[in-house]
């Protein structure tokens, strides 16, 4: 808070001049006392403290960076814990997504199946048990923690040896993708309404209760409705160039219109 | 530059280029006169446009023409074109001063070099013309062999390496890999990034602690379904990989090489022990590679002196994660060849030969790698059908995973 570089030297400074001043105090005093009273500018008083009121405020001074330094019980303002560390520790069960350690930066790194979160949180991918462990030829410094299938398994696993890996599947028998189209439809009775996939061929019958409550054609129908008509429009051709241009042109003309309208918009705002 | 020259320039170029085009034996090939001269009389009968020459071709349609006809353009477009207006003449006639003083200092080496190399082979023949008490031991003798043999392979390269010629024949794709200049270059060139894809693909995708505990690959293989060419770790159908695939495997070292070349699929599932199986798709031996005769047809090998087990369309349940197909070439210890008929009476069974025990059976030493993979998609069914597989009318679900029960906190614990 103080600024001992300046006050060392000070400090030196005063002890050698102290003695001199002492005794030019004393000598002044009695007379010093007469004077105070009267007023504070008087000549005398005012000649023995010069030396001293040069030094002092090198002493006194607090600025305000060195408030904002901290107090003298800044436990006190800690911030809450955030629950870090291990949550689970060497050789317990965990399942997938199970998170093993919380952490502020890499201080572990994942091993053999587990994984590292967005926030450096590590969790298993696999059902084992954990292991906390180093491997250097891995690399030299980092800290592992790893999950293996069997109770006594060890980590880490020689560099050249297969990798231990579990399927973690059934069989079923296959499903085969739904190939037609259907569509979602509202249907209301004593339950209430509930909303259903209808097949193609009955989504094609016609208008039904969609949801939103509406008696239309389902989305995909109304998608098709020119082709049903019968509407060809012609296959754009690469080549074709005045097509091009004349599509780029109505392009550009349009959008020179929109920019007059926005113009014109602005206008009457800027009026009012 | 002159008024006159800037005006003359444009019917001067016009002029040059005629030239060229009229009198190409002289003038477009100065560099090997023996094929320019068989290349002119084709031409003199045909016009350009109907039989381009694929060193000087520059418009799009005419290369795409070449392309078809099975001819690739040599060098780049820009090349091309400013070859059609060159006078092109050879190195030795250029008027250039600093040029001609540089090429003197190059051609001074060369032959430095090809007296040093002319020495180098008579001292290694005087040392193997020794006896083995002169030269003070066989191990000595040997040693001493070998590092001028290898002293003797680097002069060969040095000789050759500021040639500019060897390095526009290396980069047109002309290079003779009979010669140890442009095998040289070919793996410099394969090692600089090709070499490096395929081993971190084969690295990440842990094709080498899972199927071989280590790989150094030494040639470069590259690997075609139906003339296309798959890179190190694609994904391939299964209606392509039906037919087995065809194999180009380049060496970069001097002679001929007998290799096995075996197709692994480390990533079966196995349902019943919860874990993957292995299985070999294919199997052959006694594969001679070499420098110049670099392809190897996998479908194409003989049935009674190579292949042991025939290719078998690889297909991934539907579900599985995907299989990763490794092609290994493995050496033959000192090139020998393994007895065709032992071997085939020995692997008969595909689901239970690793590759490990096989290395360790014959001797074998991995010497290039490949990797493809495959997944269920539109065309396995059919494929699986084609094949007889069993497991096509079933596929793999994820198994649920039992959580952990619900551990109660103790209230009383808490503050």
């Amino acid at each position: 808070m103080l600024q001992p570089r300046l006050l060392a030297p000070m400090r030196a400074l005063e002890r050698a001049i102290a003695p001199s001043l002492r005794s030019v105090q004393n000598a002044y005093r009695p007379q010093s006392i007469l004077p105070r009273s009267l007023t504070a500018s008087l000549s005398v008083p005012k000649t023995t403290p010069s030396i001293p009121r040069t030094l002092l405020p090198f002493s006194q001074v607090r600025f305000a960076s060195h408030a904002s330094q901290g107090t003298a019980n800044r436990h006190s303002r800690d911030p809450a814990g955030k629950r870090l560390g291990a949550k689970r520790t060497g050789g317990e069960y965990v399942v997938p997504g199970c998170i093993i350690f919380r952490q502020r930066g890499s201080k572990w790194f994942p091993g053999d199946n587990c994984a590292m979160g967005r926030d450096h949180t590590i969790y298993a991918t696999q059902a084992g048990y954990v292991r906390y462990y180093l491997d250097p030829e891995r690399h030299p410094e980092r800290r592992y923690i790893g999950v293996v299938f069997e109770k006594e398994g060890r980590l880490p696993h020689p560099r050249n040896a297969p990798s231990r890996r579990r399927l973690n599947m059934v069989t079923t028998p296959r499903a085969e993708p739904v190939t037609h189209q259907s569509d979602l439809v509202a249907s209301i009775d004593e339950n209430g309404t509930q909303v259903g996939s209808v097949e193609a061929v009955n989504a094609e019958s016609g208008p039904q209760l969609r949801p939103g409550y509406m008696y239309r054609e389902a989305n995909w129908v109304i998608g098709r409705a020119a082709e049903k008509a019968g509407i060809t429009a012609k296959s754009y051709d690469r080549n074709n160039r005045w097509l091009a241009w004349r599509k780029r042109q109505a392009r550009a003309e349009r959008a020179a219109q929109m920019k007059s309208l926005k113009g014109k918009k602005k206008a009457p705002k800027k009026a009012k | 530059m002159a008024h006159c020259e800037r005006a003359s320039k444009p019917l001067l170029q016009c002029l040059r280029t005629t030239y060229t085009r009229s009198l190409p034996a002289v003038q477009a090939r100065g560099f090997q006169s023996s094929a320019a001269v068989a290349e002119a009389q084709a031409e003199q009968t045909q016009p350009f446009h109907k039989n381009p020459d694929p060193s000087l071709v520059s418009s799009p349609r005419l290369e795409r023409r070449l392309m078809r006809q099975g001819t690739n353009p040599i060098g780049s477009r820009r090349r091309r074109a400013a070859l059609q207006s060159s006078a092109n003449l050879p190195f030795e006639q250029l008027p250039y001063q600093c040029f001609q003083e540089a090429r003197k200092v190059l051609l001074e080496d060369r032959t430095e070099k090809l007296k040093e190399i002319e020495s180098m082979r008579q001292k290694i023949a005087r040392v193997e013309a020794q006896t083995v008490e002169e030269a003070g031991g066989e191990q000595v003798q040997k040693s001493r062999v070998r590092a001028m043999q290898l002293h003797l392979e680097r002069l060969k390269i040095h000789a050759d390496i500021n040639d500019p010629l060897v390095k526009r024949k290396f980069e047109d794709g002309l290079g003779d890999m009979s010669k140890p200049i442009y095998r040289f270059l070919a793996d410099r060139k394969w090692r600089e990034y090709r070499r490096k894809i395929l081993v971190q693909r084969i690295t990440q995708m842990n094709v080498v602690p899972d199927v071989l505990p280590h790989c150094d690959p030494i040639v470069e293989t590259k690997l075609y379904f139906n003339k296309r060419q798959v890179q190190p770790g694609d994904y391939v159908e299964a209606r392509v990989s039906t037919e087995a695939p065809k194999l180009d495997i380049q060496m970069f070292e001097r002679g001929e090489k007998l290799v096995t070349i075996a197709v692994v699929d480390p990533d079966v599932p196995n349902v019943e022990a919860d874990s993957f199986d292995f299985k070999m798709h294919y199997l052959a031996v006694n594969v001679p590679i070499s420098a110049v005769n670099t392809k190897v047809d996998l479908a194409q090998l003989a049935a009674d002196s190579q292949v042991v087990l025939p290719w078998l369309p690889p297909v991934a349940q539907k579900g599985s994660p995907y299989h990763r197909l490794s092609v290994f070439i493995m050496e033959q210890k000192d090139s020998q060849p393994l007895d065709f008929a032992a071997v085939k009476a020995k692997e008969t069974d595909r689901d239970n030969t690793l590759l490990r025990t096989l290395q360790a059976r014959y001797h074998l030493k991995a010497i290039g790698a490949h990797l493809f993979r495959s997944q269920w998609d539109e065309t396995t069914l059919e494929v699986m059908k084609e094949i007889g597989y069993s497991g096509a009318d079933f596929e793999l679900r994820r198994k649920r995973v039992e959580p952990l029960p619900y551990k109660r906190r103790n209230p009383s614990s808490f503050r």
